[in-house]
């Protein structure tokens, strides 16, 4: 049952991640390769904060403003760029937020990571159970696909399909594309830090090694693999992929084989992404009302 | 303290001539095939790997034996990736492009952590004293990387302005559609394209282990290097990724004594951003 319940907070997590990499990736276009920055810069902000004896719901507002700040400042001068520019910009601010996480150690303790983090009390309620804890993820996910259904569905949320469509249509009907990407990239970003901070508090430590391209790999296949720009593709992705990765860990292999394991399953992550881009590429859910397919879109 | 100061400016001359030779192969495939390879990183990282595992048991190869077999490994996984991977992809859209190679980027990383582990790894050269030259101090290995680097940019030009195949093949990278009705094969220029690149990626990634050690994140790392000193020169600009990578180069070993030294591959990043802010997007067309 604890396994169980395990696998389900790890899923939602995922979830609440993929679905905001799906704001960005799947509804406006935005290749977004950095996406586990903002989930780091989330974990640290509630973490760091919790551990220095702040309330969790500061802890917590506080990683989502700081997510959305940089992804601020990460969109502005960003997403001046065409699409695969914007891909490798946000790579490396991955790799950067890294750096910054592994070199300020008086901030962060480097390498050693954060041990310690308490788990999260909200309205002087502390979910210490992992069934609480469940419970507390749900709800967050339950707000973040809510928010997000509602965000797609509202104009707001067509302007953003009318860009990933056809920016220069969308410019000539008077819409400011760079402004809603902006906009879209930000909401992004701390929906992202949600989840980043609920896994901090979840697993209770974190190190620079939590953030590396391996998440942003991740979420980006459970998008893809549960189908991009669907509202219910990162449940599905979400599930599939995070119960196979969970099962691998109580997979009771001697020691030994473990150092050929972890990389064993990366390479079926990214071989499953050039699979997925080569036979399926609108994923398994497919996006309704949506005749021409970016994956198999001509180009003559 | 001048010496020092020249030793810098030294070794950020060599940095820049490795960085040189990723950004040329990034834009060549960009300029042909109109897409970031982020994959490039790992052909670097694979050459190198190659080279090691040439000269690591039990075959323990000398190392100017080993040097054009791990070079031709390199071109096989570069042409492989293109036939397998890229060629049946060839009219999909940009972003489909750029997350299956981000996927094949990742494969590879990973598939190289699993035949030789994450950890850094050396050649096993004794560490030779350099000789001294106006007080700077220059080791064999960083003699033959300035060499065969400046070699290649040699036959890079006479190459690309004196042979057909490079000719044609800067035809395609202004218009591939002109090309095509010009009767310029695309196809073997194609392939002749990631032939170059994953050439200068290998022997790029094979100088700089030399120089300093090799492990599987170093793709990564110098993917977004190489694509820095891209985006200084001018996308699909061949003359352009040289100066940039040297720019780079020069750069990151100048703001080591300044910034702490954790933070020696950020310098590539932030030169990007600023560059970014600088010349929005003016810069990315050089052609015209």
């Amino acid at each position: 049952m604890d396994l169980f319940l395990h696998l389900c907070v790890m899923c939602l997590i995922y979830i609440i991640f993929a679905l905001s990499l799906n704001l960005e990736i799947g509804y406006t276009g935005l290749f977004n390769f950095g996406h586990v920055a903002f989930f780091g810069i989330g974990a640290y902000t509630s973490a760091l904060l919790t551990l220095h004896h702040f309330p969790f719901e500061l802890g917590l507002v506080m990683a989502l403003t700081l997510s959305g700040i940089f992804g601020f400042l990460l969109g502005l001068p960003s997403l001046r760029l065409r699409g695969d520019f914007f891909g490798i910009a946000t790579l490396g601010f991955g790799e950067m937020i890294r750096m910054v996480f592994q070199n300020e150690v008086w901030l962060t303790k480097g390498p050693m990571g954060l041990p310690g983090i308490p788990k999260p009390t909200l309205f002087s309620f502390r979910f210490a159970t992992l069934p609480q804890y469940f419970l507390l993820t749900l709800g967050f996910t339950a707000i973040t696909f809510l928010f997000l259904r509602i965000l797609i569905r509202s104009p707001f949320g067509r302007v953003l399909k009318a860009i990933r469509e056809d920016e220069i249509a969308a410019e000539a009907l008077g819409k400011n594309a760079y402004r809603f990407k902006i906009k879209s990239f930000v909401v992004g970003s701390i929906f992202a830090g949600l989840a980043g901070a609920l896994w901090g508090h979840y697993t209770t430590f974190i190190s620079p090694n939590d953030f590396t391209l391996l998440e942003t790999i991740l979420v980006l296949l459970i998008v893809v693999l549960g189908g991009k720009g669907t509202e219910w593709g990162p449940l599905l992705g979400a599930a599939l992929l995070i119960f196979f990765q969970e099962s691998l860990r109580f997979l009771r292999l001697p020691p030994e084989y473990g150092r050929y394991l972890a990389p064993l399953q990366q390479m079926i992550f990214g071989a499953l992404l050039i699979f997925m881009m080569l036979f399926r590429p609108e994923g398994l859910i497919k996006e309704r009302g949506r005749r021409v397919y970016a994956g198999t879109q001509r180009v003559e | 303290m001048s010496s020092f100061f020249l030793q810098t400016i030294f070794n950020g001359i060599l940095a820049g001539c490795i960085y040189a030779l990723f950004a040329i192969g990034l834009t060549l495939i960009y300029g042909v095939l109109n897409f970031v390879n982020f994959a490039h990183g790992e052909l670097i990282m694979w050459g190198a790997y190659f080279l090691y595992f040439l000269m690591d048991r039990p075959l323990n190869l000398p190392l100017s034996i080993a040097f054009l077999p791990a070079l031709c490994l390199t071109i096989l996984l570069g042409l492989g990736s293109d036939r397998f991977i890229f060629k049946p992809l060839r009219k999909a859209s940009r972003l489909t492009l750029l997350i299956t190679s981000l996927g094949l980027s990742f494969f590879l990383r990973n598939g190289a952590q699993f035949f030789w582990g994450a950890e850094i790894r050396t050649y096993g050269f004794e560490i030779k004293r350099g000789m001294k030259l106006f007080g700077v101090s220059i080791t064999p290995n960083q003699l033959a990387i300035i060499v065969s680097s400046t070699l290649c940019m040699i036959l890079l030009y006479l190459f690309f302005y004196k042979s057909r195949m490079g000719k044609s093949m800067r035809a395609i990278s202004d218009d591939l559609e002109l090309a095509r009705v010009m009767g310029i094969p695309s196809d073997r220029a194609i392939q002749f394209t990631w032939i170059i690149a994953s050439f200068l990626a290998g022997l790029g990634g094979i100088l700089l282990a030399l120089d300093t050690n090799l492990h599987p994140g170093m793709g990564l790392i110098n993917l977004v290097k190489a694509f820095a000193a891209t985006l200084l020169g001018g996308v699909g600009n061949l003359w352009g990724a040289l100066l940039g990578g040297m720019i780079i180069g020069l750069s990151e070993n100048i703001a080591v004594l300044l910034l702490s030294p954790g933070y020696k591959d950020a310098i590539a990043f932030g030169i990007m951003v600023m560059m970014l802010l600088i010349r929005s997007s003016t810069i990315f067309w050089p052609k015209e």
